[in-house]
């Protein structure tokens, strides 16, 4: 209860600053938090990063087994996505299966590196018919200060760059490497009291009723878009949101995601 | 005189009139809307008339309930509502006021009707009643239920259907807000004004209805005439 | 959208559709009010072959009681696909996919529900799909709609809703399942008619920028006609005009 009653007054403090066209510690409208990406931090994982936007942490592994391909492409890889909302992240999540947060994180993520057709899945073959590498790209969500999709995406991105295709493990033979064909990023805004929000921390996520989520390429085109939240967004709005996101795409990729 | 009632679905535009916007509608940028799926009602107020929704009691309303739990100094209440309701010991009247927990259950027992007034409707939803009446069981009569939207018409305008009920069934109708409706008189007759409400809950958005119902009611008084 | 392309499908043969359809054409819809007798409102809709059932039970006792809301009624939304409903049989119980879709499904509708009317309650949605073609979000979400009204639930608004997709290099409306299968992209939308606003996004695929905004104008294009076509079958219900007394 009394937890419940901190937060209530935070989003009241968040959207006053908000109306008079301030965000907490000065940032604008338009600017990130302070994002750190490290790569390689988890030895035993084939591929791993991890993600800081402000105080929100999500941590990437990649995980590489061999499997039998799906009946109607015999020929390609296979991509698993999951994240775990883990009750350590935030006094709001509990054990226990995936709920419908942590199955829209995932999906959202996943649908990002699909539609860009980043991985080219027929380099994951192995033996066609039979055999094919499959990537589990797990998400181990750490601290939850809001925002949790783009830390996300840029953490499955940065650690799908640097894949080490494990053959010894199974005594094959073969490339190493995964070149990544695209590099598709996501950009989250929310709309509150009328403003057009990058990056929403935590009460700000609290406070808006809509969320868009807006993952583009280095082209500039679009592979995937999806809106959250109990509000409605007018079409001139949605329009903002992609430029914004495809612009901010644009600096967060030159940035934080470097060609090795 | 015949009128002509509109249907409307939630959103649809009815009026500039947003001073006289009423139940069931709401005002956006000074027009007003219907708020239900509904019959729009323009007298004084614009009102949309839900045709289907569960009953929430209002303060002022008569309501016939069924006691369902003994927690003093409470009975607690079923009034065809998905809000319980219930009724203090010291809204019976007849010194129900000095009973205890023990002997609240002969005054009403679980599974007893009563009928009550709503006093007080609060914010998270309590709901107080005052007992009007209580019909033990065995004290004759029948209790009918009907979705509570179709209550008006039962009743009709200026009371003209029930009134027909009572005369042309010979029984005793006292029908409550929530749709339920205590009947008493003989047998046949009871049984004869039961099967006219249900069918006039079901038929009540069609024309001509009071016509058909007397014509309905008139041919069974027939019947018993030629016996 | 098939990962491995083993055969080309042509999608668009002489500027039509395998179905014969135009770009611009949605599939016909067939709505059909107060299906069920138990449920307190109720609606079976058709979108080409999709085939969907949606039931409100509401407002009614929020269950666990802890999830409560003390001012206002919880919304919630459960889609679900019958196993016999598609080719490979869907083995019975909530998969990722209809979790995800529940959840976009349900802040569709949240918008226009007022839930100040019912404090404490649950206003619960129930959506089967029986055969599916793709769009199925969208066809549960146009019958959720017509189920909350007969359900007498107060809203602000219908929601309505439908899929544009890219398609042979076309951006056409309402894929089925085959062009949904061999497209390019999907992008589902909800929209509230009256006031051009959208309450459900999602984009499967790849775009440009351009072909997005082309597509977002053409779904909600089409949601304005569904929405009539929505309004129709309600209104049509109580047809016969209900004349006054005396």
């Amino acid at each position: 209860m009394g937890l419940e009653i901190i937060g209530d007054l935070r989003k009241d403090y968040t959207c006053n600053l908000i109306r008079n066209g301030q965000r907490v510690e000065g940032r604008g409208f338009r600017e990130y938090r302070e994002i750190r990406v490290e790569r390689d931090v988890i030895k035993r994982a084939e591929g791993s990063a991890r993600v800081k936007i402000g105080d929100t942490e999500v941590l990437v592994g990649i995980k590489l087994d061999t499997g039998e391909p799906f009946a109607d492409s015999p020929d390609t890889g296979v991509i698993i996505t999951n994240a775990e909302l883990v009750p350590l992240a935030s006094p709001e999540f509990e054990s226990g299966p995936p709920n419908e947060d942590s199955v829209q994180l995932a999906r959202v993520v996943d649908r990002g590196i699909r539609g860009s057709e980043a991985i080219d899945l027929e380099k994951l073959c192995i033996e066609e018919g039979e055999k094919v590498w499959i990537v589990f790209i797990d998400i181990h969500v750490l601290d939850d200060d809001g925002n949790l999709v783009d830390a996300a995406a840029l953490g499955a991105i940065a650690s799908l760059m640097n894949i080490r295709i494990p053959n010894e493990r199974y005594g094959l033979t073969g490339d190493d490497t995964l070149p990544m064909r695209e590099t598709p990023v996501a950009v989250t805004m929310v709309e509150v009291e009328g403003k057009i929000l990058v990056d929403p921390n935590f009460y700000e996520e609290s406070a808006a009723t809509s969320r868009l989520t807006v993952i583009s390429n280095a082209d500039g085109s679009l592979s995937g878009m999806q809106k959250s939240g109990c509000g409605g967004l007018k079409e001139a709005e949605i329009a903002e949101m992609v430029e914004i996101g495809i612009e901010k795409a644009g600096e967060l990729r030159e940035t934080y995601l470097p060609p090795l | 005189m015949r009128r002509m009632y509109k249907v409307v679905v939630p959103g649809d535009f009815i009026s500039d009139k947003e001073n006289r916007a009423g139940e069931g509608t709401y005002v956006e940028e000074g027009k007003v809307y219907a708020l239900c799926y509904g019959i729009v009602e323009e007298r004084e107020e614009i009102k949309v008339v839900a045709l289907s929704g569960k009953y929430v009691p209002s303060k002022g309303d008569v309501v016939i309930g069924r006691i369902v739990e003994i927690s003093y100094p409470y009975w607690i209440v079923d009034i065809a509502s998905p809000y319980e309701a219930r009724l203090h010991i010291s809204e019976c009247g007849g010194g129900a006021e000095k009973l205890d927990f023990g002997s609240m259950s002969r005054f009403l027992d679980v599974e007893d009707f009563i009928v009550a007034k709503v006093i007080q409707v609060n914010v998270l939803m309590r709901i107080d009643l005052a007992l009007k009446e209580e019909f033990k069981r065995g004290s004759g009569g029948r209790l009918v239920e009907i979705p509570h939207t179709k209550v008006p018409r039962v009743i009709g305008r200026n009371g003209s259907m029930i009134k027909m009920l009572k005369e042309k069934c010979n029984c005793f109708i006292f029908i409550a807000k929530n749709g339920r409706i205590l009947i008493r008189g003989r047998e046949a007759d009871m049984n004869l004004a039961s099967m006219v409400i249900l069918k006039i809950a079901d038929e009540a958005h069609t024309s001509g209805l009071t016509d058909r119902v007397a014509n309905f009611l008139d041919s069974f008084s027939r019947d018993d005439e030629e016996k | 959208m098939n990962e491995g392309k083993g055969e080309e499908v042509e999608l668009i043969k002489d500027g039509k559709r395998l179905d014969g359809r135009g770009f611009e054409e949605f599939r016909p819809l067939k709505i059909e009010v107060g299906v069920l007798k138990r449920a307190d409102g109720s609606c079976y809709l058709e979108l080409g072959d999709n085939k969907v059932i949606a039931a409100v039970y509401g407002p009614r006792e929020m269950h666990p009681r802890h999830a409560q809301d003390a001012k206002m009624a919880v919304v919630k939304y459960r889609y679900n696909m019958a196993p016999f409903s598609v080719d490979d049989r869907k083995r019975p119980g909530p998969d990722r996919r209809s979790v995800e879709i529940s959840k976009v499904s349900r802040e569709a509708l949240d918008p226009v529900i007022i839930k100040e009317y019912y404090p404490k309650m649950a206003i619960e949605v129930y959506v089967e799909m029986l055969q599916s073609d793709a769009g199925t979000r969208t066809a549960g979400i146009n019958a959720a709609s017509v189920a909350l009204a007969d359900a007498g639930i107060p809203m602000t608004d219908l929601v309505s809703s439908i899929a544009v997709g890219k398609i042979g290099g076309e951006v056409v409306l309402d894929l089925n399942a085959v062009e949904d299968n061999y497209g390019e992209a999907d992008m589902p939308i909800a929209m509230i008619a009256r006031t051009n606003t959208i309450t459900a996004l999602q984009m499967d695929g790849r775009m440009t920028k351009d072909e997005f905004e082309r597509g977002l104008k053409l779904a909600m294009g089409a949601c304005q006609q569904i929405y009539a076509l929505q309004r129709a079958a309600l209104i049509e219900r109580y047809s016969k005009s209900k004349e006054g007394e005396e």
